[in-house]
């Protein structure tokens, strides 16, 4: 089967599973704070951890293009298809950078004109962390990426539909854009990072951060492709995907789980180690207000993956390989609500005791919630995004054939073996 | 191998395809491979061959955690009985700044380890000679051997018109 059929059953149950995450937004909303803090930190938090994902898509294509790798040509096109969510990703964003403008949402310090006004470390960061670099940045990088990502798949497809030819004019072509994507996309990536999620903490930085972030965006794309391929080899389509395609992946999962740790705590290390106020406050904060969010973490993306993929069959065999998903693609959505909910809470509780809120800053305890843990609405939230993710990308792949048969790499793909 | 005396009956393959062939010849025809040499790793010659997976890995696991056991409890013993420092306003017992070198004495253990095992599983080690049937096999030659010390002449005749029905390029006889 070279053509994939969104089957009806499907259709409605992902579109049942958008239904839920609009509902929980609503509901989210409705019962919110004046400021809104929950459903705004909820809505930036699905749509970075999606986006992030999609960009991952473009950017591993352009990485195994550049590196001459074969072995992933067979199912190429679930990595052009996640591609595509780039679009209604930043989609998502306008109402975000709406708010800035509008001052309609409160997610980030430094765009409160009194707390910039009082503050001096936010003063001499406003060159970079200010309204028109958020919105321009965001909208030409993501752009960018939605560009090459798009180049990416339409030649690809068009590869297919034109015989090759000897000189392989197309795949030189290829080959350009995907090495022309590798900085751009490394400088680019940290850039937006820094403004998205580590700005949430406009007082705090850190270096590692944007690798630490594109690492987690990295193993959930590298885990939803597990999930896809697994589902839809279930269902009969790509007989070509083996085991060997599986163990690869399966190894990209483990390797990166590591890596993640690597940078987690080299993160963490060098902040406890050097012990300076100004730093440690992240941490002290989540260690001491959200043990369970930190802690859980570690558990989720570094102690499950490490333990249950190490062995050779653990990764040939779909069921560990499907736990193992799962559990890091809730972990790394777990890592980005602990990057980003401690400091938007902050946020609102200086806003408030500006005289934005009746009650001030005195409005912890009805924080709390859906805060230091994710709540029902945040799951009801995640399951309407992913749905959503799902369903576009699974529209995506239906519309072109699965099987890249004019690829140079096709044969290698077909024979791999580890 | 490291029997005295064995008298080897070995056919010499230019290629690793035509030697996985006749792997699979020899063992649809329940011939009795002694050993099969090749200079480099061949894919899908070790499921042919029968062989089980090779348990070195469980040793590794086995030296990484002693690594990992080692340096951990000694870091601990150090900094919280023998001869407690304060580091930088830490406490003794700051898990975090052991975590490193943990980390490298795994490795090392887990590395060291898996090398010395294996090379007493091989046989190998230095001042170890070991007999070779024929130099080429480490450069561009496929080989698989027989043991023929004890066969008769009817199944080193029928080993010999193997070898040349699967295209061996030169069959050869050695006492090693």
């Amino acid at each position: 089967m070279n053509q994939f059929v969104l089957e009806a059953k499907h259709r409605t149950l992902l579109l049942t599973g958008v239904g839920i995450g609009v509902l929980c937004l609503v509901l989210t909303f409705l019962g919110d704070d004046e400021l809104h803090t929950r459903f705004w930190s909820n809505y930036l938090h699905n749509t970075v951890f999606f986006l992030g994902i999609a960009f991952m898509a473009v950017f591993v294509q352009s990485a195994f293009i550049t590196a001459w790798a074969g072995w992933y040509t067979s199912f190429k096109r679930v990595w052009e298809a996640a591609s595509t969510f780039l679009v209604p990703a930043l989609i998502l964003m306008i109402p975000i950078i709406a708010g800035l403008w509008g001052h309609f949402h409160h997610l980030y310090h430094w765009a409160d004109a009194e707390s910039v006004a009082n503050d001096p470390v936010l003063q001499g960061k406003s060159s970079f962390l200010n309204t028109s670099w958020y919105t321009f940045g965001t909208l030409i990088i993501v752009g960018t990426w939605i560009f090459f990502g798009y180049k990416l798949r339409s030649l690809s497809l068009q590869e297919d539909k034109m015989a090759q030819t000897a000189d392989f004019k197309i795949h030189k072509q290829v080959r350009i854009w995907a090495a022309a994507f590798l900085p751009i996309a490394g400088f680019s990536s940290a850039a937006v990072i820094w403004q998205w999620v580590m700005s949430v903490d406009a007082h705090w930085y850190s270096t590692l951060f944007a690798w630490y972030t594109a690492v987690s965006w990295f193993v959930s794309l590298m885990a939803l492709t597990i999930l896809c391929l697994i589902f839809m080899k279930g269902k009969g389509y790509f007989e070509s995907v083996t085991d060997e395609h599986m163990h690869d992946l399966g190894k990209y999962l483990f390797a990166f789980s590591i890596f993640w740790t690597y940078l987690w705590f080299s993160q963490f290390m060098l902040i406890w180690y050097a012990n300076v106020g100004e730093e440690t406050v992240y941490f002290q904060t989540r260690m001491e207000q959200y043990p369970v969010l930190f802690y859980g973490n570690l558990l989720l993306n570094f102690i499950t993956p490490f333990f249950v993929l190490m062995r050779n069959d653990t990764k040939r065999k779909y069921g560990t390989l499907a736990f193992v998903s799962i559990t890091v693609l809730i972990g790394h959505w777990w890592d980005f609500f602990q990057m980003i909910k401690p400091g938007v809470l902050h946020t609102a509780h200086e806003v408030m005791a500006h005289g934005h809120g009746a009650e001030g800053g005195h409005h912890a305890a009805g924080f709390l919630m859906g805060f230091t843990i994710p709540g029902l609405l945040e799951i009801g939230t995640f399951i309407g995004f992913l749905s959503g993710f799902i369903l576009y990308f699974f529209s995506q792949l239906a519309k072109e054939p699965l099987h890249p048969t004019n690829d140079p790499y096709i044969e290698e793909s077909l024979h791999h073996h580890v | 191998m490291n029997k005295e005396n064995t008298e080897v009956l070995f056919g010499l393959y230019d290629d690793e395809t035509d030697l996985l062939k006749a792997v699979k010849v020899a063992k649809d025809d329940h011939l009795d491979i002694m050993d099969v040499f090749t200079p480099f790793p061949v894919h899908g010659l070790d499921p042919l061959l029968g062989l089980s997976e090779s348990r070195l890995h469980i040793a590794g696991f086995i030296y990484g955690a002693i690594g990992t056991l080692t340096a951990f409890l000694f870091m601990t013993w150090v900094f919280t009985r023998d001869w407690p420092i304060i580091f930088g306003g830490k406490p003794y017992f700051s898990a975090p700044a052991f975590i490193p070198i943990t980390f490298e004495l795994t490795v090392l253990f887990a590395a060291v380890g898996m090398v010395v095992t294996f090379y007493i599983i091989c046989g190998l080690g230095p001042g170890v000679v070991n007999p070779s049937l024929d130099d080429r096999i480490t450069d561009d030659k496929f080989c698989i051997a027989f043991d023929t010390s004890n066969a008769d002449e009817s199944v080193v005749e029928k080993l010999k018109s193997f070898f040349s029905s699967t295209g061996a390029s030169e069959v050869n006889t050695k006492t090693i």
